[in-house]
């Protein structure tokens, strides 16, 4: 029984949460492209310097100056690690290599197994750090919705499923049991990319082009939002 | 901090949340503009209002952009010197941004809508609106922590947006909005509500004082067509600025451009509170600018020593004026430029005692003007030194925003908003602190009054006028 769960959560259970994801990912990105092509046609100055645009996105993507600052460092530098282990791990894992080439027929160059290994245990130590100085922190306590409690915590429980699956030594229940775990967390984590704020996978790209554009007003818009409020020819 | 000051600073518990129901109007008796606000219906008001802008704007893609991806990690909180000074997590930036972003998740998306009307978990209330009126309003929105956001977003857009948002339930500051109404609407046509005659007077005796000063006639020239620059300062400056005026005419007469450049009657104030908390205003305002350039051909649009008049003008003079829109210069551009060309000479032996320099957020946060000044007081100010951080991560004098025209908030500004920029200034023990900005040098005057330091706040060309050379 078990292994028939885990062939159908290999097989078409894992095409069809990719299904979802990328197609979820790409109504996103379509939408938000869409909508960015609407506002700078709309925007009254469409002279938009994208070259800087470009520089300060480039400059923001890797966080040089928050590496250096005592207080952001520990934060930064865990999600820093925690970000490089997202996407290494899923992708060039050797077991996950072997997956995409035979259920979906891609094929990717594997990572060393220690350096998997250790990457994992890395990852998932980044991923308590987080949680823990989320939860120590009144500030980011105060901030947190329930998404940014339970998504780490699906993410390390499919981590921690996935080094077990590897270690059969150290799991406490049936390896196959574990394997269809790590399974059916990580296709659930799939779905949910393109439905929570994992969805800045795809969107966090555009930041900088999303606020520029935002900060570009169509000429006007005071006075049609006036008179939808009925508040034309009403004074200041 | 000299504590015979101390008494003057209402203590932190004072001035903070939480409201109360009939601590209402006492609480924001400064930020209603009529004299009881009318809280019938405010958040299904306050939810027309919000669909309205996004309908018209360019808002919603941003706006919705940020509601998805905000990682809630407090990064910003870092580079907030607000929450730096008062550790209080409801004023960490995105703590205030989601106060704006949830009523965008909860009635503007259909997840939001389905828990809001199929689950019943309603969100927004007339509290929850005017916790986000004084929330908003104790941001100065210097944009410091858009540089710290991992995600990039901007909670200074998400500030501005909120306000805008307010501003058409009738949630804006008094001192704001009687400002605007007599600038646009009013007799005088300018914030300050000073009478054209008056301002033709200060000018002639502004005129007068150069000559008894430096030897030199300098005109102010009023409504001179066809010239390369409409001058607009912030119209303050005409009553409280006489130097940094003085010092701008004298310049422009010494580089050569006595010629080039007028003040327009019809119109001549540069200050624009749209910028503030509403594009309505902003707009509004420009076309006044730019329509009085129009009329008298000018060629651009030189904008004087104020920060906000500066960025507004700068970033959305094309957006409404069109593409033909005459360009926006700083005066510190068009300065340095003669500067750097030999034709502003400047004694290195007039002004000895220590000086430093503000970066008015409104020009420095994009990095607009920043080496400029910088450049010019080290070519003749013999002990010049620098506040840490500077330039494009200045700390915000602490009366960004708007909120140093709310007298109302001035124990707030110095004691919570401006206690970081107080403690940077005493670090330099300057004499002299240059800000070329009339709201920074408001709030920077108020700060050295309540925290004991005995400093000047001038502009740059107050200092040039001191120390210029004359043929």
């Amino acid at each position: 029984m078990v292994d028939v769960l885990i062939d159908v959560a290999r097989g078409p259970l894992l095409r069809a949460s990719l299904l979802v994801m990328g197609l979820g990912l790409l109504r996103v990105a379509v939408l938000q492209a869409t909508e960015l092509g609407f506002a700078w046609s709309r925007a009254g100055d469409r002279v938009v310097p994208w070259t800087l645009v470009l520089k300060r996105g480039l400059a923001w993507l890797w966080p040089w100056r928050a590496v250096r600052d005592p207080e952001r460092a520990p934060y930064t530098g865990a999600s820093v690690l925690f970000h490089v282990g997202v996407l290494l791990i899923p992708l060039f894992f050797l077991g996950h290599t072997q997956i995409w080439k035979q259920e979906l027929g891609v094929s990717l160059p594997s990572l060393p197994a220690w350096f998997a290994d250790t990457l994992t245990l890395i990852t998932m130590a980044a991923l308590i750090w987080l949680l823990a100085s989320r939860l120590a922190s009144p500030s980011r306590r105060r901030l947190s919705r329930a998404q940014d409690w339970w998504l780490p915590s699906l993410l390390l429980g499919c981590f921690a499923a996935g080094w077990l699956v590897a270690h059969p030594r150290f799991s406490p229940v049936d390896a196959r049991m574990m394997y269809l775990a790590h399974l059916l967390l990580a296709e659930f984590l799939f779905v949910l990319v393109p439905l929570s704020k994992l969805q800045h996978l795809v969107l966090f790209w555009t930041s900088p082009v999303s606020t520029e554009l935002g900060w570009r007003f169509p000429p006007g818009t005071g006075d049609r939002v006036r008179a939808t409020l009925g508040k034309e020819g009403q004074g200041i | 901090m000299d504590t015979r000051h101390d008494e003057q600073l209402i203590p932190l518990a004072a001035v903070r949340r939480p409201l109360g129901a009939d601590d209402v109007q006492q609480r924001l008796r400064y930020i209603v503009e009529k004299e009881r606000l009318v809280l019938d219906n405010l958040p299904q008001k306050f939810l027309e209002a919000f669909a309205a802008i996004l309908k018209h704007s360019n808002y919603r893609q941003v706006i919705d952009n940020y509601a998805r991806i905000t990682a809630r990690c407090a990064g910003c909180a870092t580079a907030c010197q607000i929450y730096q000074h008062t550790r209080d997590p409801r004023d960490v930036p995105c703590y205030r941004s989601n106060l704006v972003l949830e009523v965008y998740r909860r009635h503007f998306t259909a997840r939001g809508l389905f828990e809001t009307r199929v689950l019943g978990r309603e969100y927004l209330s007339e509290e929850r609106i005017l916790e986000m009126a004084s929330s908003l309003y104790d941001c100065t929105a210097c944009r410091r922590c858009s540089l710290e956001c991992p995600l990039g977003l901007d909670h200074g857009l998400i500030t501005h947006f909120g306000r805008y948002v307010l501003s058409e339930v009738g949630l804006v500051p008094r001192a704001l909005v009687i400002s605007v109404r007599e600038q646009l609407e009013g007799a005088t046509h300018n914030t300050s509500a000073i009478p054209l005659p008056a301002i033709v007077d200060t000018l002639e005796f502004l005129a007068d004082e150069i000559r008894d000063e430096k030897g030199r006639t300098v005109e102010f020239p009023l409504d001179q067509s066809d010239r390369d620059f409409v001058f607009f300062p912030a119209v303050s400056d005409y009553l409280m600025e006489a130097e940094t005026l003085m010092g701008v005419a004298l310049t422009l007469n010494a580089i050569g451009d006595q010629d080039h450049w007028t003040i327009g009657s019809h119109y001549l104030d540069g200050i624009n509170y749209g910028l503030f908390y509403s594009d309505w205003i902003l707009e509004k305002t420009l076309l006044e600018e730019i329509g009085e350039t129009r009329r008298l051909k000018g060629r651009q649009i030189l904008i004087g020593e104020c920060g906000h008049a500066s960025r507004s003008a700068k970033a959305f003079a094309r957006t409404f004026g069109g593409p033909d829109t005459p360009p926006v210069v700083h005066i510190i551009e068009h300065t340095y430029r003669a500067f750097k060309e030999g034709r502003l000479r400047l004694n290195p032996d007039v002004v000895t005692e220590r000086v430093t320099y503000h970066d008015p957020c409104n020009i420095s946060r994009t990095g607009w003007v920043l080496e400029q000044p910088r450049e010019i007081l080290k070519a003749f100010c013999k002990d010049y030194v620098e506040m840490t951080p500077n330039r494009s991560t200045n700390l915000c004098c602490g009366g960004g925003g708007g909120t140093v025209s709310v007298d109302e908030l001035r124990p707030y500004r110095t004691g919570v908003t401006g206690a970081k920029k107080a403690e940077q200034l005493r670090a330099t023990g300057a004499k002299f602190v240059v800000a070329p900005c009339a709201n920074c040098k408001k709030q920077l005057r108020e700060l050295c009054e309540d925290h004991g330091l005995d400093m000047q706040v001038v502009g740059l060309h107050d200092l040039i006028y001191r120390a210029i050379v004359l043929d």
